[in-house]
């Protein structure tokens, strides 16, 4: 549900990077950011550790434009993906209006991506929401590397048919512009009071 | 029948009035969720956006300690720093007031008109439920009107 100030005519929906630690989710947002006109963001806040992992979020908000009288905006958050920053990402998650899951797509990391979906799905059952029915889009980051995992192997794994799925070098931009209008398309398309 | 108008305006003077009893330098109310919903005072050398998004991430943070300690939440934070200060207290269960202040010295009187604010503040928002009529925001013209936008925002080049 989004944030909606009825007085200001004022709409704000919130979409979050998910994922396990070091997939990218940081390096998506710096991109959109940075392809996006300068007169739609605001700055970008990036609160990082000295080993350029996020330590608690980074975000910007995104000014959609004004629409039937109302000024729409998207805010757009990272949680922190090592394990043992559930807390944050918890609290970073609480009120999110679409989720952004970013894969790693080495096979090696097969085991962390199923770790952080799962709690990604414990959450969102936690703050009551249906996750089967919320806006979702999975990435497969890092396509330029090398050993990966096939697409639809996390689907399989997590039982996730149907989610739309994404390719994506987020460090060179590919898939990661069509993985956000996706995300924010469900949004607008679920978004209902 | 519309909705009074009150409301943010009503909350905009509780702000104001607040920064000028307690010569405080900004006074601000955000959401949970990290969106500022009206400020007042000075906020010039603010970036508001950015702040009512860290604050609210503190604010959570800290909701987590307090029930690491077996409280519900901490009402209050109080963050010292040199030349500067920063309360916030939470207001009618979901808001924060922020109140960035100079004078140290000045801190029970700020805590005093916080108290106060936050009170009026909740009343307010307590009155200003949805307004009738508010379920035209998700039709079929808005939303088709927004996935253009996004379209055209995020558009591969």
């Amino acid at each position: 549900m989004p944030h909606i100030n009825y007085q200001d005519k004022e709409i704000s929906f919130k979409i979050v990077y998910y994922g396990p630690g070091m997939s990218g989710k940081t390096t998506n947002l710096m991109y959109i950011h940075s392809a996006l006109d300068k007169e739609r963001t605001g700055e970008i806040v990036i609160l990082d550790t000295q080993e350029e992992r996020t330590l608690f979020f980074d975000f910007f908000p995104l000014e959609l434009g004004r629409i039937e009288g109302y000024s729409v905006r998207f805010n757009m958050y990272t949680v922190p993906g090592q394990v043992f920053y559930e807390a944050s990402r918890r609290l970073i998650l609480e009120g999110a209006d679409g989720v952004v899951f970013v894969a790693d797509s080495q096979k090696s990391r097969l085991e962390e991506n199923i770790e952080s979906f799962t709690m990604l799905q414990k959450s969102l059952s936690g703050f009551g929401v249906d996750w089967t029915r919320f806006p979702l889009v999975l990435q497969y980051n890092k396509r330029d590397l090398s050993d990966l995992l096939p697409l639809g192997t996390l689907e399989g794994q997590l039982g996730l048919n149907g989610l739309p799925i994404f390719e994506a070098v987020a460090v060179e931009g590919r898939g990661v512009m069509e993985t956000i209008r996706t995300a924010s398309r469900q949004v607008i398309e679920k978004f209902q009071l | 029948m519309n909705q009074p108008k009150e409301g943010k305006g009503d909350i905009r003077q509780i702000l104001s009035d607040l920064v000028e009893k307690s010569g405080v330098l900004t006074a601000m109310l955000i959401s949970k969720e990290g969106v500022s919903i009206t400020e007042a005072g000075d906020t010039s050398y603010l970036n508001t956006t950015a702040m009512a998004a860290l604050v609210a991430g503190m604010f959570s943070a800290t909701r987590e300690v307090a029930r690491m300690v077996g409280e519900k939440q901490f009402s209050i934070l109080l963050q010292q720093g040199e030349n500067r200060h920063i309360h916030i207290s939470l207001v009618h269960d979901s808001k924060m007031m922020v109140i960035v202040f100079e004078d140290y010295q000045r801190i029970g009187l700020v805590r005093h008109e916080a108290r106060k604010s936050g009170e009026a503040i909740s009343n307010v928002l307590a009155r200003c439920d949805k307004p009738e009529g508010a379920e035209e925001i998700a039709t079929p013209q808005f939303k088709e009107y927004a996935l253009n936008l996004i379209d055209r925002i995020f558009q591969t080049k």
